[in-house]
C-alpha cells in the first residue's frame, strides 16, 4: 500500500561554493520542494557536512546529485574536492544513491552544443521556475565583480534537473 | 525505491511568496515564527484552523499543501472502507445497504484511480 506514488522520486542536488553550498530538492519535473544556500564559517567542510546531514534526514532523498570534481576540466579547489568526496561518502552511508555530473554534461542538458554562460543558464532556470527563482536571479556579473552567492542555488537546480533527466 | 510525498509543502509555498516565517506567523495569528518553523520541519502538525488559514494564505487546497499527511489519512480511510465493505457484505441486501456498498466501493477505488494516473 505504501508504494502507490512511484512518481514522487526526490532528488537532492548540492553545489558546493566558497561560502558553503547551494542546494535544491526536486520532486517530479516541475516541483521544486526546497532550495537555498547554506552558509558556514570556521571549519567549512565539517559544518557543510553537518548541514547536509540535516537536509538528508529532513527530506529523505532517493538520489543525490553532485558535480564531479575529478573530471577533466574541473576547476574546483582542493577543499571542494575533499568536501565532495566526503559528501558522496555521507550520501552512501545514508543509503542515498549518488550521481555525479561533469560541468559539460550539465551544460549539454540546456544548450545545443553545450556552450553557454553561467548567467544564461541561470536565466533559463529562472524562466522555468519563475515563482521560485525569478526574484533570486542575480544581476549579470561584470568582470570586476565576484560571483553572487545566489548562483549556487542555480547551479544546484541545474544539477537536479540534469539528474532527473538522466533517470528518465 | 519510490518515495511517498512529504508531510507538507509549506516551506516551498512560503518561499515562492517571498514571505518570512515571522510574516506567515503574523498571518496565522501565531506569536512568532517558531511555530511556523516547527510545521515546516514536520515536528508539529497544525490544527484544522491553522491548516485552513494556510489554505487561505497560499491559495491552494489543504490536501495539496499537506500532501503526505493527506496521503497517509487517505490510505487509512481506504483500509477502513474495505473492512466496512466486508462487514456490510454479510448484512441483508436492503436498498440502504446497496447504496452504502456503492459509496464504500467508490472510496476504495478512488485511491487506485489516483495511483493509475500517477504511474
Amino acid at each position: 500500500m505504501s508504494q502507490i506514488h512511484p512518481k514522487y522520486l526526490r532528488i537532492l542536488a548540492i553545489a558546493p561554493s566558497t561560502r558553503g553550498f547551494g542546494f535544491a530538492v526536486l520532486e517530479e519535473e516541475e516541483t521544486l520542494v526546497d532550495w537555498g544556500v547554506k552558509s558556514v564559517e570556521g571549519d567549512k567542510n565539517t559544518r557543510c557536512l553537518a548541514k547536509l546531514k540535516e537536509i538528508i534526514a529532513h527530506y529523505g532523498p532517493d538520489v543525490m546529485v553532485l558535480q564531479d570534481p575529478s573530471r577533466k576540466g574541473s576547476r574546483c579547489s582542493a577543499r571542494i574536492r575533499t568536501l565532495t568526496r566526503r559528501m558522496i561518502a555521507l550520501g552512501s552511508s545514508h543509503k542515498v544513491s549518488v550521481k555525479l555530473f561533469s560541468r559539460d554534461e550539465v551544460r549539454q542538458t540546456y544548450f545545443t552544443g553545450g556552450a553557454g554562460t553561467k548567467h544564461a543558464l541561470a536565466e533559463i532556470l529562472a524562466k522555468r521556475f519563475p515563482a521560485e527563482l525569478g526574484f533570486r536571479l542575480p544581476p549579470k556579473r561584470r568582470p570586476w565583480m565576484s560571483e553572487d552567492y545566489r548562483m549556487a542555488i542555480f547551479d544546484a537546480v541545474a544539477l537536479a534537473l540534469a539528474g532527473q533527466r538522466s533517470i528518465e | 525505491m519510490p518515495s511517498t510525498q512529504l508531510p507538507n509543502y509549506l516551506r516551498s509555498n512560503r518561499k515562492c511568496l517571498g514571505l518570512s516565517q515571522d510574516e506567515v506567523a503574523f498571518l496565522l495569528g501565531a506569536q512568532s515564527g517558531a511555530k511556523v518553523s516547527r510545521y515546516e520541519r514536520f515536528v508539529r502538525e497544525p490544527s484544522l484552523a491553522t491548516a485552513l488559514a494556510y489554505e487561505a494564505i497560499f491559495q491552494k487546497p489543504a490536501s495539496e499543501l499537506f500532501g503526505g499527511l493527506y496521503q497517509k489519512m487517505e490510505q487509512k480511510v481506504v483500509a477502513r472502507a474495505k473492512a466496512l465493505t466486508y462487514r456490510t457484505d454479510y448484512q441483508k441486501p436492503t436498498r440502504e445497504n446497496t447504496q452504502k456498498l456503492q459509496a464504500l466501493t467508490d472510496i476504495a477505488a478512488s485511491q487506485s484511480k489516483k495511483a493509475l494516473n500517477l504511474s
